[in-house]
């Protein structure tokens, strides 16, 4: 109700924007804020949900602006035109900057994202035939309709008429962005974006590629940069190569840094504050004002804080005093051009340390202090079922003389294994023995050197991880490989990710289906966190989770690809007695489903307990397979575990 | 065949400035998997503070207070800018925050020293050197001389030493150097120190050819960071050979292919090299383990 | 923060603003403080300050005093966008001086022209600033120019290098920029005009270090002289080169070739080069005199650092000052008509202003106006003696 209410406040705002403030300065601050909004509520997609920091994207603003620019100039081609010609060229560019994604992350993405922009500024510049050079482009702003005669009591000269009008269509594409990127990040995509950037190899082993989301979110990043270049051409009615620097890229993933990422209202704020920064610092009064009036807030703020929890007096204190420090500095400051990036650079600082979620960020957490008390209960809807797969006849998987090598070691070397349907096999072997270098071969996360996998008799050896978990072949990891910032239930839907069949375009028009499937997604999500027991806690960041419950999450969404085949790896590990029990319980309810699972675990009564049959590795050979039984009584097992010297002495 | 002697040599001058200021990228990178994105404003600094010392001093007596400049200098940046992003495992805070403190260096030098660039007097003649008729200044064999002879200093120091040991043992895994009882925040903390000091030095170092001032570090730190990546971030000897590369590079393409396009193939080399071999020409790749 | 709050402060300051300073008269001073090219804006808004201290001095125009109202653009094309809607509607201001880089020109201009205020283009140089908007297409031109354009300097270029010292083969490095790009432009026009192509057309970008291969290419084409379209660190490292590879030619380039950084970082590389003037810092005339001693002492320098942005910053108030005076009014409309008809005789720097503009004609200096200087021992003197002393010391605009 409340946030229905403040979003029409919002809407409402904005329309009524240019009868109440009549100053064109103010308007086209507004129009520029928009614009440049446009861009940093795209470039979060890439950079607050999938993690991977851009250093381009004001390039790619640059490539939507001479869509526009070039269409107009060469070919006398008009806005409405452009409109859509720059988001889908700018998109292009988009998939184009993301093909070296494939293999990088971090500074090294950065560099790419970098290097691309310089690239694309460069051809700007040098292809005159086409861009005409560094002499720029100038075009004027479409007037779309004369309605001075329709609306005379609007009293609107024509220039003011144009640039209202142009204002709203401005203001339009806004809202529309606002609606797409909310619809799609909150769909399976958004979530898909999160997960790749806490777990790569989670989500490529979920089925969620994540190479195919990376592209894709750059994609859309791409496109937003696109539409807000073509809007930023016909605002500013001149462009020129210098407009898309180096420069304005930081400023965008400062406006997304400083206002919040994550979130809707975050990168406006931000876009805010970059945008009024220069127009601030201009002026010494204003920026003695605004200093004053943080200052103020700080203090009201601290005090608050101070008096209700006196134990982080001391940590509020910093800021406060630095605040004031700050004012004092306004003060003293006698002329401001010639400091105002210092400021600019201390006000970044000051964000980067006490609003490390941002502006936005700040408002949120004392919102949800207030909503915590009235949380509501997510209920239960009926038991997990598996889809029971197919009964086979032969092996379910065969392995023959498979190698993986690493430079000179060898950790697997010609292991033959067979895993029938429906049964238990526990793999097991001392520490570095190839148990997870086998399951890491089996998921495609490594490609073996040497041999064939037959899966269902088809072989997967060479099968990227995605297509393996889309096969039927589900994991758990040794080192817990949640998706940390998503909730229990969201850990589970991007497991899920299988089962929706609507595209990008059914999430961004709201087509029935795509509610369809994201409510059945839903309720067979709940059922699974009801199967491991952790219904209750179903909103929950799964970072938050004890350790325990984190490898039963983990099952939990790998039951979600629908497997025919779960590996866990050592599912036990760092598990209380009470802890274990429980799992020994649900991994005989998985074989009950009919799903066959490979067992790798240190604990041996718990291999004991549940296997059909053993395969032993010792230094990458298979040196016994068995039954439980037997391989206890093993002497090979036995000297593997225990060392030859034993043997020989007994 | 003169005139391509005359490039590569004068690529290998410029090479070595972006391969020496890439050195530094790579000490930080190492130890923190962090880098200082106002790398190009420690080099400016130094090379600025040496400017105002050397009209006192001389160059020799400037260099070891320049060098004392850069470690505190260094120091300060992770500290201010890059300590608490660790912290919190926040990507977006330790990028943000080093552009941050590189715009307020920036700032400030331009209040200090003036906006304009600002001529190094050079210790070294200036007339050049003729080699079967490639010519060379003597501050460009100096730079290639000095810049190895620093990086070799600072890789014997980081071999021999026993701080150097802790730092090469952070670097290769900060968990298991913390547990050996190294304290791995000062040593990251230290590893800033040494980037900044190889900065300031080759700040002075490259000052009388390139001049110096308060904008001198933005092109030049944009250089050493492609440099940096396509040697590979992880291998010093990978950011000699990739500025060499690199320079080498542009001034091949500007004679034969046009000076409008200079930079260009350079770029399309780091995007090769990143689709094709992600952790740079030198890098190790490293293994997945999960 | 709100959206909401930080309007209102805004509106406040406004306000605030607007009530201080009701009586006096607003003018807009816009370029680049910081950055690579702080040091042509700086030396402008020092020029143009002493020039309002001085007015104001002597009891201000129609007995108000000037307020400068100053905006670093950082010589980016969309803060001088923004500027330009924050002069014109948020401080109101009268008429706008400035602009160093012809991007940013070209980006903001059109915003004064729709709100009919007045621009004096005091620095910037591209031939197209001052014919954006041109009648009849618009109803009146608002941007006028008080310094060379392109066409002009190039034309002296040509004729300096091709006529006068009778070189044949000239090779062009123009900086990528817009300045450099569109003087390369009209450097080919102007050889071509002279019946003479450059031999190579070479191409750097601002910081580069090394220019080797651009020397190489055009010592490979036989050239004889360079011509440049640069600003100063880049055009030092031109003459450095050249000094490395043991190869030099004389240099002739645009004004820039005598801004400090060029002199200082060039030294004895750069003695020699020569560049068209519209001021040399000799004090041969009196008004030269007693604005040379003027911004020595007010600013506590020996040489300038761009002595041709100081002064063309210096008088541009001037002018503006005689046309407000003469309009009677504030309004931009007839400061525009005045500026366009101006009667009184205005003594400035550069040259003395006899009716500098007219309806059809926006730009102050024409072709005879500009001298010829070269760099001698890290000064700028006169390239021929003969060209500023007598009679020539004053040069005024033809008609």
């Amino acid at each position: 109700m409340v946030r229905a209410a403040l979003k029409l406040g919002l809407v409402a705002a904005l329309v009524l924007f240019p009868f109440v403030v009549t100053s064109p300065y103010y308007l086209h601050l507004l129009v520029v804020v928009a614009i440049f909004s446009i861009v940093a509520l795209g470039l979060d997609i890439v950079f607050g949900y999938t993690g991977e920091v851009s250093l381009g994207h004001a390039a790619l603003f640059g490539v939507g602006a001479y869509t526009a620019g070039v269409l107009e100039f060469q070919f006398g081609i008009g806005f409405w035109v452009a409109l859509p010609l720059g988001v889908v060229v700018a998109a292009g560019f988009g998939a184009l900057l993301a093909l070296p994604a494939l293999q990088v992350t971090g500074p090294y993405l950065a560099m790419v994202t970098l290097a691309f922009g310089t690239i694309i500024a460069i051809l700007i510049n040098e292809m005159t035939f086409l861009t005409n050079g560094p002499l720029g482009i100038s075009l004027t702003k479409p007037f779309f309709a004369d309605l001075r005669e329709a609306l005379p009591w609007l009293g609107m000269s024509k220039p003011r008429m144009r640039d209202v009008e142009y204002y709203y269509v401005v203001v339009a594409c806004l809202l529309a962005t606002l609606v797409v990127i909310n619809r799609l990040l909150a769909s399976r995509f958004g979530r898909a974006f999160e997960a790749l950037r806490d777990s790569p190899v989670a989500s490529d082993c979920m089925g969620v590629s994540v190479y195919s989301h990376k592209v894709l979110a750059f994609v859309l990043s791409a496109g937003f940069a696109g539409l807000a270049g073509v809007l930023f051409t016909y605002s500013e009615q001149y462009i020129a190569p210098n407009n898309f620097s180096f420069d304005l890229s930081i400023g965008f993933l400062l406006a997304v840094t400083m206002g919040g990422r994550k979130s809707r209202i975050g990168p406006i704020l931000g876009t805010m504050v970059v945008v009024f920064l220069p127009n601030l610092l201009a002026d010494i009064e204003l920026f003695r004002i605004v200093a004053g009036m943080i200052a103020a807030v700080a203090v009201v703020v601290g005090g608050i804080i101070a008096v209700r929890a006196p134990e982080r007096r001391v940590y509020v204190a910093i800021p406060v005093v630095l605040c004031i420090g700050f004012l004092i500095f306004a003060l003293w400051l006698p002329k401001i051009t010639d400091y105002k990036l210092t400021v600019y650079g201390l006000m970044i600082l000051f964000v980067v340390y006490y609003l490390p979620d941002g502006i936005y960020g700040l408002i949120r957490q004392a919102l949800l202090r207030w909503k915590r008390a009235g949380a509501a209960q997510i209920v239960g809807s009926g038991a997990w079922s598996a889809i029971s797969p197919d009964t086979v006849s032969g092996p379910l998987l065969e392995l023959r003389g498979v190698v993986m090598q690493f430079g000179g070691l060898r950790a697997l070397n010609a292991v033959d294994m067979t895993v029938m349907p429906g049964t238990i096999h526990g793999l097991i072997g001392p520490n570095g023995s190839g148990k997870s270098t086998m399951m890491n071969v089996l998921t495609g996360i490594y490609i073996p050197t040497a041999g064939e996998i037959r899966f269902e008799g088809h072989s997967i050896a060479g099968w990227k991880s995605p297509a393996i978990a889309a096969a039927g072949i589900a994991r758990t990891f040794q080192n817990v490989q949640l998706f940390g910032e998503l909730s229990l239930l969201e850990n589970i839907l991007v497991g899920l990710n299988h089962t929706y069949r609507g595209g990008v375009a059914d999430i961004v028009l709201g087509l029935p289906r795509a509610a369809r499937e994201e409510a059945a997604a839903r309720a067979r999500a709940i059922s699974l966190l009801e199967f491991v027991g952790l219904a209750e806690l179903a909103d929950e960041e799964a970072r938050n989770l004890p350790y325990g419950k984190q490898r039963l999450l983990e099952i939990a969404r790998a039951l979600a690809l629908d497997p025919k085949l779960l590996l866990l790896d050592e599912p036990a590990a760092g598990l209380t007695a009470p802890d274990i029990v429980e799992l020994l319980d649900i991994i005989r309810k998985i074989r009950d489903h009919g799903i066959t699972q490979v067992l790798i675990e240190h604990h041996m009564d718990v291999v004991m307990a549940l296997s059909d049959i053993v395969t032993v590795l010792d230094f990458g050979q298979k040196i016994a397979e068995g039954k439980p039984a037997d391989m206890q009584a093993d002497p090979a097992v036995i000297a593997a575990y225990l060392g030859t010297s034993h043997i020989e002495a007994a | 065949m003169q005139i391509l002697a005359q490039l590569i040599a004068s690529g290998i001058a410029v090479g070595m400035i972006y391969g020496v200021i890439a050195f530094g990228y790579q000490l930080t990178f190492a130890t923190s998997k962090t880098l200082n994105f106002g790398q190009g404003e420690a080099l400016m600094l130094g090379s600025l503070v040496g400017w105002t010392v050397v009209a006192v001093t001389g160059y020799l007596i400037m260099l070891p207070i320049v060098l004392a400049f850069g470690l505190l200098q260094g120091a300060v940046v992770e500290r201010l800018g890059v300590r608490q992003a660790i912290k919190t495992k926040s990507e977006a805070g330790w990028i943000m925050a080093t552009i941050a403190l590189g715009i307020i260096f920036k700032n400030l030098a331009e209040n200090i020293w003036g906006r304009d660039a600002l001529k190094f007097p050079s210790p070294l003649p200036e007339a050049p050197l003729s080699f079967m008729g490639v010519n060379v200044l003597p501050m460009e064999v100096a730079i290639v001389v000095g810049a190895l002879a620093m990086m070799l200093a600072v890789e014997v120091f980081n071999r021999r030493s026993i701080y150097g040991k802790a730092v090469v043992a952070t670097a290769v895994d900060r968990d298991a150097a913390g547990l050996m009882g190294i304290n791995t925040s000062l040593v990251i903390t230290f590893s800033y120190a040494l980037s900044s000091m190889t900065a300031a030095f080759a700040g002075v170092l490259v000052a009388p050819v390139t001049l110096t001032g308060a904008s001198m570090g933005g092109v030049l730190g944009l250089k050493a960071f492609s440099v940096a990546i396509i040697g590979g971030l992880s291998s010093g000897m990978g950011v000699v050979v990739g500025g060499l590369i690199l320079g080498i590079t542009e001034t091949l393409t500007g004679y034969y292919i046009s000076t409008g396009y200079k930079d260009v193939p350079g770029l399309v080399l780091l995007l090769l090299v990143l689709t094709l071999k992600p952790a740079g020409l030198f890098g190790r790749a490293t293994i997945k383990k999960v | 923060m709100r959206a909401s709050n930080l309007f209102l402060t805004l509106v406040a300051t406004t306000m605030l603003a607007g009530v201080a300073s009701a009586q006096s008269i607003k003018i807009g001073l816009t370029g680049p403080y910081t950055g690579g090219s702080a040091s042509m804006g700086v030396s402008m808004r020092d020029g143009a300050k002493l020039a309002v201290t001085e007015i104001n001095k002597a009891g201000g125009v129609m007995g108000r005093q000037l307020v400068v109202i100053e905006r670093d653009d950082e010589a980016k094309n969309e803060v001088g966008v923004q500027i330009a809607q924050e002069l014109i509607n948020k401080e109101q201001v009268v008429a706008t001086l400035g602009f160093i880089n012809t991007g940013v020109a070209l980006a903001s201009q059109r915003f004064y022209q729709e709100a009919e205020i007045p621009v004096l283009n005091n620095v910037a140089t591209g031939t197209l600033i001052t014919g954006q908007f041109l009648p009849p297409k618009e109803k009146a031109n608002y941007i006028f120019r008080m310094s060379a354009n392109d066409t002009i300097q190039s034309a002296m270029i040509v004729e300096e290098a091709i006529k006068r010292r009778g070189f044949k083969a000239p090779a062009i490095l123009a900086d990528s920029t817009n300045y450099g790009q569109l003087g390369r432009t009209d450097l080919e026009a102007a050889l071509a005009k002279a019946g003479v192509k450059a031999v190579a057309v070479e191409k750097f970008n601002i910081g580069d270090t090394d220019m080797t291969s651009q020397l190489l290419r055009a010592k490979s084409a036989n050239a004889d002289v360079i011509l440049t379209y640069g600003i100063g660190p880049e055009l030092a490292q031109i003459a450095n080169g050249m000094a490395k590879l043991g190869w030099k030619l004389p240099m002739i380039g645009s004004w820039t070739l005598s801004m400090a950084t060029f002199i200082d970082n060039a030294g004895a590389n750069g003695d020699g080069a020569s560049m068209p003037q519209t001021f040399i810092q000799i004090p041969n005339t009196p008004k030269r005199k007693s604005f040379i001693e003027a911004y020595q002492a007010a600013y506590k320098v020996d040489r300038f650092p761009s002595p041709v942005s100081a002064a063309q910053g210096y008088d541009s108030v001037y002018v503006l000052a005689a046309a407000i005076a003469q309009a009677k009014s504030t309004e931009g409309p007839k400061i525009r008509a005045a500026l366009e008809n101006l009667q009184t005789k205005v003594e400035g720097v550069m040259t003395t202003y006899d009716n500098p503009f007219s309806a059809t004609d926006h730009e102050a200096v024409t072709y005879n106006m500009p001298v010829f200087g070269v760099v001698r021992n890290g000064r700028v003197v006169a390239a021929h003696e003969e060209d500023v002393i007598g009679d020539k010391a004053l040069r005024l605009k033809t008609k």
